[in-house]
């Protein structure tokens, strides 16, 4: 019997051509029919050097499904690569030219002598969503871009967190993970966001190592560039927001990177002191609302619950009650995601289901007792239930509707810090 | 006039449903029949005998080079007797999506109003392998609501009658569509006939008629002609009217009960094929 998905939070694997455009200077060309890429182009403004709403399409029709798309994809990347100044360009397939049969990679490496790269990935959107497409694209760059270097450069560390635009802080978060590698001494490199780019791409098979912050989104990739490039990896499952994660995910990069540990230290006590002096002034606010906001459940991809929820637990002492993630994480890592939730301070420990269906969720979270008002942090998904059961709702994850992020961020002190005031700019309208 | 009677014609890859489907039709133009024959191979062989030569441009290639707004006369010729000829086409081998190509030509046909009431017969040639839903297209949505397989007394043959039974099975409940029998088109297989009328039975159908190896066949081929024309007095011209008049006649018409694996094979035990195997000698 085929089942109804209610609201999923993701698209297709196509929708990873957002990736491509968090790369300055990146164009993707799809390989689709001309609706995939209208569907899948919101939310990241419409301007820019590129404009994410513009960009070269092979547009294919009947007469393509029946003769195939090839001759089509050749003259648009042609033509693409005439009239587009571009740094890199990423054929992305939909699943049109994939059902057929597309040979779209042999196209493709007809312009292995282009100036300019061209690469591709197939993002077909029945071989899953944008999460999956996102490492597509990432797979694309190693294979068929990236070779191994002669010299690593000791400390540059390449970081790999978020998933651009899928993640409403992807920009921010990025650049504050960069600025804390930097403090204890290490050289971040990254390639998404303003001021990065081709380079950042070729610099990547020079790192020492790479580092992972995510619970399971890319760690495929890892595994791909240790085989390839030779470079190892740490992966830290989780997103560090706030003090007591960002100064053990400081402690554990500082570890595995052979920084002194003084060093690191220094850089966490600094940081703790301001944190602390900020949190303490509030805590009466902390306290206050913690009587009415007792129990929260986040629902967002599997970074997002498990940071919020570790941040919420450790530091600002709240209950988690469920907590649902919803990005059809692979089975093979669910396990281990599962584990991350038991760690909690305080011998807490949180549920958590994978779920993707929001018609259930919604129906769990009013099953359950929070013991007063619940805390939601959820998608636009899940305003209206919120507001149903005068729950404080905040919203952190895909799709995005009634809140504008430009590079605000949840990452590291500073982000615990901005998660507190979001949370409790909430929680005084209430009264106010 | 009665409604046209839409006819496909199925069967393993090289079993002969082309020349036996054209030889059919010269037999009921014979008969004072109005025939549309519509080639749903990529090949685009399917009208080669009626036409005198692959003479035809295809229903794709033409939309392929001129666009969809085209005229009937464009893609559909008339070949002998009268019979109206149209290739559906399709892509170069390897790329692309025949099956879809047979579903955009015969839309076409219908959109440019190829199917007139003077019609009486029209029959849908539709290559070996019925390797996707595109294949399928003549016997959904209602076309074609009798079909025809193609079968010989080799094991592989059999193999894909029963098969492509399956998929005549799915599509009656919903379109209709129905088994009128199975043509034998003799390969001169030891105890071909019995062996075919068994198989034929034990799939709910009867074998509608047996068709006799002939080497005047691939004479005419060569000739670019049906057997009818090139040869009218030989006897395998008068075989091709037998099977004209036994489709003319036919009225049995059910939803075939395809055999398992097993079972086929235990049929083909029966009938000593699978001995006849072992002392095969060149
Ligand atoms: N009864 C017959 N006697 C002798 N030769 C025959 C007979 N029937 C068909 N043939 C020959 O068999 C060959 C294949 O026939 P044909 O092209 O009609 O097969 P087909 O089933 O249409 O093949 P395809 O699946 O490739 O479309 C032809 O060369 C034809 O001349
Ligand atoms: S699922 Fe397929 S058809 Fe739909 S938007 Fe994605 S690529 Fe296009
Ligand atoms: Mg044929």
């Amino acid at each position: 019997m085929a089942k109804l998905l209610d609201k999923q939070r993701y698209k297709c694997a196509l929708g990873a051509m957002q990736t491509v455009q968090a790369i300055n200077r990146a164009i993707p060309i799809l390989h689709s029919g001309p609706g995939c890429a209208q569907k899948l182009s919101d939310g990241i403004g419409s301007s820019g050097y590129f404009s994410p709403n513009i960009f070269p399409c092979t547009s294919i029709n009947e007469k393509d499904v029946v003769f195939g798309g090839v001759k089509k994809l050749h003259s648009t990347i042609e033509n693409a690569l005439k009239v587009i100044d571009a740094d890199l360009y990423v054929v992305l397939t939909g699943c049109i030219p994939e059902i057929v049969g597309d040979d779209s990679g042999e196209v493709v490496s007809e312009f292995a002598d282009a100036d300019k790269p061209v690469i591709y990935a197939s993002t077909a959107g029945f071989k899953g969503n944008n999460y999956k497409g996102h490492e597509q694209i990432i797979d694309a760059i190693i294979e068929q871009y990236l070779k191994k270097a002669d010299n690593r450069q000791k400390g540059l560390v390449n970081i790999w967190a978020d998933v651009p635009y899928q993640d409403l802080f992807w920009l921010g978060n990025i650049r504050e993970l960069e600025k804390l590698l930097r403090e204890i001494g290490l050289t971040p490199n990254t390639i998404f966001g303003y001021n990065r780019g081709i380079e950042n791409i070729n610099k990547i098979p020079e790192a020492e190592f790479n580092l992972l912050v995510s619970p399971w989104v890319s760690v495929k990739n890892m595994k791909k560039m240790e085989k390839k490039l030779g470079i190892p990896y740490l992966h830290y499952p989780t997103l560090p927001i706030g003090a007591y994660e960002t100064s053990k995910f400081l402690r554990e990069v500082g570890k595995y990177a052979g920084i002194e540990v003084e060093k690191v230290e220094r850089v966490i006590t600094e940081h703790e002191n301001y944190y602390y002096y900020l949190i303490e002034r509030y805590a009466d606010l902390f306290l206050e609302n913690r009587v009415i906001n007792k129990q929260f459940s986040v629902i967002a991809d599997a970074q997002y619950a498990l940071g919020i929820t570790k941040f919420l637990t450790n530091d600002l002492g709240l209950v988690p009650a469920k907590q649902f993630i919803v990005d059809d994480t692979p089975k093979e890592y669910r396990e281990a995601i599962t584990e991350e939730f038991k760690k909690l301070n305080y011998g807490l420990s949180a549920d958590v289901a994978f779920e993707t269906d929001s018609y259930k969720i919604h129906n769990e979270i009013k099953a359950h007792d929070y013991h007063g008002y619940p805390l939601i942090l959820g998608s636009y998904y899940d305003k209206e239930l919120s507001e149903q059961l005068q729950g404080n709702y905040l919203n952190i994850s895909w799709p995005v509707q009634d809140k504008v992020v430009l590079d605000d961020f949840y990452a590291g002190y500073t982000g615990g810090i901005r998660l507190i005031e979001d949370i409790y700019t909430v929680a005084v309208q209430r009264f106010n | 006039m009665g409604e046209i009677r839409q006819i496909a014609i199925y069967g393993k890859g090289g079993i002969g449903k082309s020349t036996t489907t054209q030889n059919l039709t010269a037999g009921l133009c014979e008969h004072g029949k109005k025939v549309m024959v519509v080639g749903c191979d990529p090949k685009a062989d399917s009208t080669r005998l009626l036409l005198g030569g692959l003479a035809q441009k295809t229903v794709l290639d033409t939309i392929r080079e001129e666009g969809e707004d085209i005229s009937l006369d464009r893609i559909m010729k008339e070949g002998f007797g009268g019979t109206r000829c149209v290739e559906s086409g399709g892509p170069e081998p390897g790329v692309g999506c025949a099956g879809r190509g047979i579903i955009t030509s015969i839309n076409m046909l219908e959109n440019l109003g190829a199917y007139t009431d003077d019609l009486d017969y029209v029959f849908y040639d539709v290559l070996g392998d019925v390797v996707c839903g595109g294949f399928a297209m003549p016997i959904r949505e209602g076309k074609a609501k009798e079909i025809y397989i193609v079968a010989s007394g080799e094991m592989m043959a059999l193999y894909a009658a029963n098969n492509i039974s399956k998929g005549i099975k799915r599509y009656a409940r919903t379109g209709g569509v129905r088994l009128g029998g199975i043509i034998c088109n003799s390969r001169n297989v030891d105890r071909e006939l019995d062996l075919l009328r068994a198989f034929s039975k034990e799939l709910g159908t009867k074998l509608l008629y047996f068709v006799p190896r002939d080497n005047v066949v691939q004479h005419a081929e060569i000739h670019k002609k049906t057997v009818i024309e090139y040869k009218p007095d030989s006897n395998q011209a008068q075989e091709y009217r037998n099977l004209a008049q036994a489709v003319i006649d036919n009225q049995d018409f059910v939803i075939p009960t395809p055999m398992t694996q097993e079972r086929l094979e235990e049929i083909l035990m029966e009938y000593g094929m699978m001995d006849l195997a072992d002392d095969y000698r060149i």
